[in-house]
């Protein structure tokens, strides 16, 4: 290298000044022409003739530029480079518009984080009971039974039908029973400590066949054959025997039986409808050997045969109910078969798939606490609005936006963008949005799960160990991005460069009716949810105010009192002593859904018991004390009375039993029935039992207000399932501290356990409070998201009309009248999306009540402030900018003009 | 600098990348005043390579992925040398094969007969 420094700062010098940009090429050129330069100085020329002939030799000036051109040139037509200066160009853009990006990105992340938690949801409730290897072909039993006009939908059946089902339909290959009793107090011989338990329940022998349930010890064929054999779960084995092998050990239940355990298996997944902590072998129930074809108390499933299709199934199930049970109905209310059939009675058995019965039973009462496809449904259609709404934002915001970048699109246009490359950039733009809203959005959701799950109930987790949710996740990115970003990548890409350039239709351009549309969109299903919200509470409001016909309020509930004996007597006498106790009654009939029920038929003395004299009527067994602990009005006659021996075969009366009867106060009344076999579960035929009406009472809710209050009597008798106590001071923990050393006295191995009657009511409205619940905190959301996108629009709004308002400013316009000019277009706008969504919510609300007997009476008010909030929130969002639209200097906008 | 017969530049077009390829395979790594010069050195000066046609082509090679460059600097001079990459590497017998063929179909076509 003979060059000096002078000679090679001479060269580089010169090279770029004749317009070498490139530094990459630059380099490699000074290097190549000094290579040159040396050559020809090898030979003997001086450095400046040397360097003149070489330029030459590149051809001078236009030489060098077209070997630049060719090289950037032919190195960019290329799809890598082109992709990399797409995603330059859109990461520039998307910085300089921080505040819309800003905007976009939040709003589309808290759709996607609403949208991401709500699938894990409904995935979920979808996923039930799936977990049975033999899932497809399980099916429980039900009944729809059409008697008197009245309906009954149950999911239990006689005892006799599994049998029955297995001997004569061929395609049955295992039938299951399960029979619940409600809880029990468990312990062990060693350990007097008893547990309260729940999830007991007794089962058929083939349980473990059927159901996907895996054994850790004992043998499946054989655990629950005999009587007194019980299986217990993993964890309630270690909760009573600890590290012991619990195999042939006894448990205690109630005290007194005493069951073998034969078997421990896996906990129950939670994401099942049956799940039990204990398997009670069938054969300790006497009742389960009934051949009693009318009392109905066993669930009952079938496993099905490999391909057998469940209609055929479900048709020689029906001839099975006309075999036996319409014989025996018939034999007992004295008509034939022709009759009954004319008289509109039927009997119908109907297969429900084992998959269907988390979400799609609708029983007054259930084996297991079921869900309802409906909030799969209704979190389904909330989940895609919010995500519309956040997608409505951001094509709206890149629609205004436009006029923004017309120019850039005339420009890249007049500089021979093809179409497809505008519509690439935009569409890479809008995805490089969406994948920055999907980062936070799992951010958002994370930190939101905890919540999430503490309201809805469930234990859900984040997949991130899941290749399916990568997949998920990555084409929701693209797929939003895409969807999002369609409209505006062609309409912005429709510009005519010539029009754009000269600035014609710089403004609002065709999208506005568009925009619009979709802001009335946004706002119609804000209001939507806003009304909803209002009227679950109202709804809500009206169930907890509403007149029951007893006092919910001051009753302490005592559970597992049967516990106590003969001692209960003494035990109530005690407690009635105490100060602050105004009344105790023991009584498993509690007016709330889900305590203790019977019901029996009943006719009026004097006719026979013929169809049209019948009346269903709940028979609740009850103490002297009931009516006045629960605080319910008698309308005529007495109560029962201690000193008159007869009253055990009284019977006091709800008013609608009363009118049901058609009887009259004042006449001999007295209802007759048939007697019943308690332990074996059966009618005894021919025999009869009268009660005698001594009194009527108001009418009071003893179910959900969803169903009407039907027929009810109250007879005397013992059954001591709970002793309800009346306070009367508002010192509950005094009284509860009293009662409680009383329990300790007599029962002092025993927890005590304790319920308020008014907490067990709110508890009856669990589905409303969360529905409520629901309503609003996604209302919110809606609402908070249609903002930020209004937010923006007006934003941009005042932006365009900077100059307008400088000059109405200079012409005397005040800061009142330029507000008012830049929110009337909105109002307007959040005026027609409240005239398209009230009639909406008004239909749907009706659909819903019609659910209730109950129900309130909503005003038009609550339209009317739904409608007004809407239009406030919207309000406060755009006077924020219009306001300082208008406060600004005019000066300033209009000095560049 | 003398001329002797020179071959006509536009012959060299479509040829230029082969030459390129083939000359980084034999030689490992060159940078480009190198490559002129071992071109002109291989075809005894019957062909030069212009550095309008070489650069664009070597900046061509190198963004399709068929090229590295590796840059060494001493002083104010910075020298970029080209390398293959395994693709470009196993691209080169192709094209000397597409490129033999071509020559075989020419003789047809001109009905010339090779004096090799």
């Amino acid at each position: 290298m003979d060059l000096t420094e002078e000679h090679i700062n001479y060269i580089i010098r010169d090279i770029h000044f004749r317009g070498i940009a490139d530094e990459e090429l630059g380099d490699e050129l000074v290097d190549h022409v000094c290579s040159l330069v040396e050559e020809r100085m090898k030979k003997g020329e001086r450095f400046i003739e040397a360097y003149d002939s070489v330029i030459k030799s590149f051809g001078s000036d236009k030489g060098i530029h077209q070997l630049q051109q060719n090289s950037i040139e032919f190195s960019n037509n290329n799809t890598k480079l082109m992709f990399k200066n797409n995603l330059k160009i859109a990461f520039r853009n998307l910085s300089r518009y921080r505040f819309y990006t800003l905007i976009n990105v939040t709003g589309l992340a808290v759709g996607i984080a609403c949208c991401l938690l709500i699938v894990m949801f409904v995935n979920d409730e979808l996923g039930y009971d799936r977990y049975h290897e033999k899932s497809s072909s399980i099916y429980r039993i039900t009944r729809y039974a059409l008697f008197n006009e009245q309906e009954f939908h149950f999911p239990v059946n006689p005892a006799p039908l599994a049998e029955t089902v297995v001997n004569e339909i061929p395609e049955v290959e295992y039938a299951v029973r399960f029979r619940g009793q409600g809880s029990y107090l468990v312990s062990t011989k060693e350990d007097p400590e008893t547990f309260k338990e729940k999830y007991i329940i007794f089962s058929d022998k083939d349980f473990f066949k059927v159901f996907s349930v895996p054994l850790l010890a004992g043998n499946p064929a054989t655990a629950l054959a005999e009587p007194q054999s019980v299986a217990i779960s993993a964890s309630t084995a270690k909760k009573y025997f600890g590290e012991k092998d619990p195999l042939h050990q006894t448990l205690l239940f109630n005290g007194e039986d005493e069951y073998n355990v034969t078997a421990v298996f896996e906990d129950m997944p939670a994401q099942g409808h049956i799940k039990f902590d204990f398997l009670l072998s069938m054969g300790s129930l006497e009742e389960s050997k009934s051949t009693m074809w009318l009392s109905n108390n066993f669930y009952t499933y079938l496993l099905l045969k490999e391909g057998t299709d469940s209609k055929v199934v479900e048709q020689k199930l029906n001839r099975l109910a006309e075999k036996y049970v319409v014989p025996q109905m018939v034999e007992m209310i004295g008509k034939t078969v022709e009759e009954f059939e004319a008289a509109g009675n039927k009997l119908v058995f109907h297969l429900q798939p084992l998959t269907d019965i988390y979400l799609k039973s609708a029983f007054s009462f259930d084996i297991g606490i079921n869900s309802d496809i409906t909030y799969v449904y209704l979190f389904t259609a909330i989940a895609l609005f919010i995500l519309i709404i956040a997608c409505i934002n951001f094509m709206n915001l890149s629609t205004a936006r436009s006029a923004n970048r017309a120019k850039e699109v005339g420009v890249r246009k007049a500089l021979g963008s093809f179409r497809s490359h505008l519509i690439r950039q935009f569409l890479i733009e809008s995805i490089l949005l969406s994948i920055m809203a999907f980062v936070l959005a799992i951010v958002l959701a994370n930190t939101a799960l905890p919540f999430f799950n503490s309201f809805s109930g469930k234990s859900l987790e984040i997949p991130y160990e899941s290749p399916m949710f990568y997949v998920i996740i990555l084409s929701s990115v693209l797929a939003i991005g895409t969807l999002a970003g369609i409209y505006p990548a062609f309409f912005l890409s429709s510009f005519k460069p010539a029009n754009v350039l000269k600035g014609k239709s710089t403004r609002g351009f065709g999208g506005s009716v568009l925009r619009k549309g979709l802001v009335v969109f946004q706002f119609f299903i804000s209001i939507l949810l806003m009304i909803g919200t209002v009227a679950v509470y109202q709804q809500l409001r009206f169930i907890q105010n509403k007149k029951l016909g007893f006092e919910k309020e001051q009753v302490i509930m005592v559970s597992d009192a049967y516990m106590l004996g003969e001692q209960l007597r003494a035990f109530k006498e005690e407690l009635r002593q105490l100060p602050q106790i105004a009344s105790v009654s023991a009584s498993s009939y509690i007016p709330i859904s889900g305590y203790n029920r019977s019901d029996m038929t009943y006719w009026k003395e004097g006719k026979g018991p013929t169809q049209d004299n019948m009346i269903n009527m709940q028979s609740w067994v009850v103490d002297h004390d009931y009516v006045k602990t629960m605080g319910m009005e008698l309308i005529h006659g007495r109560n029962f009375e201690r000193d008159i021996a007869s009253d055990s075969t009284a019977v006091i009366l709800n008013e609608s039993a009363f009118k049901a009867h058609g009887l009259r106060w004042g006449e001999n009344n007295v209802i007759k029935t048939f007697a019943y076999d308690f332990r074996r579960g059966q009618v005894i035929p021919d025999e009869y039992w009268t009660y005698r009406v001594i009194g009527v009472i108001e009418d009071f809710h003893f179910e959900s207000m969803k169903l009407e209050i039907g027929s009810l009597g109250l007879m005397l008798g013992k059954n001591a399932g709970v002793v309800s106590v009346r306070i009367n001071s508002d010192s509950f923990e005094q009284a509860l501290t009293s009662i409680e050393g009383k329990w300790d006295k007599f029962a002092p191995h025993l927890s005590f356990n304790y319920r308020f009657l008014d907490d067990e009511f709110g508890n009856m409205y669990r589905a409303e409070s969360r529905l409520a619940g629901i309503f609003s905190l996604f209302a919110g959301l809606a609402i908070f998201i249609g903002c930020l996108g209004l937010f923006a629009l007006a934003a941009f709004m005042a932006e365009q009309r900077t100059k307008e308002i400088g000059i109405r400013k200079v012409l005397g316009a005040s800061v009142g009248g330029i507000v008012l000019l830049l929110s009337k277009e909105f109002g307007k706008l959040i005026i027609v999306s409240f005239l398209v969504s009230a009639p909406l919510a008004w239909w749907s609300i009706r659909e819903w009540l019609a659910n209730y007997s109950y129900s309130v009476d909503l005003g038009l008010g609550v339209y009317f402030y739904a409608g007004l909030t809407a239009l406030v929130i919207a309000w406060l969002t755009i006077g924020f900018q219009a306001v300082r639209a208008a406060k600004s200097d005019p000066v300033q906008s209009l000095r560049s003009e | 600098m003398y001329r002797r017969i020179m071959h006509n530049p536009e012959l060299l077009k479509g040829t230029l990348q082969t030459i390129i390829l083939k000359l980084l395979e034999d030689h490992g790594r060159m940078y480009g005043y190198e490559i002129t010069q071992k071109v002109k050195e291989l075809s005894a000066g019957k062909l030069v390579l212009t550095e309008g046609a070489l650069y664009p082509t070597l900046h061509k090679l190198e963004a399709e992925g068929l090229l590295v460059t590796e840059r060494e600097s001493f002083g104010k001079r910075v020298r970029k040398y080209y390398k293959l990459t395994e693709t470009g590497r196993s691209s080169v017998l192709t094209k000397v094969n597409e490129f033999e063929a071509f020559i075989r179909t020419m003789f047809h076509v001109l009905q010339i007969q090779p004096q090799l």
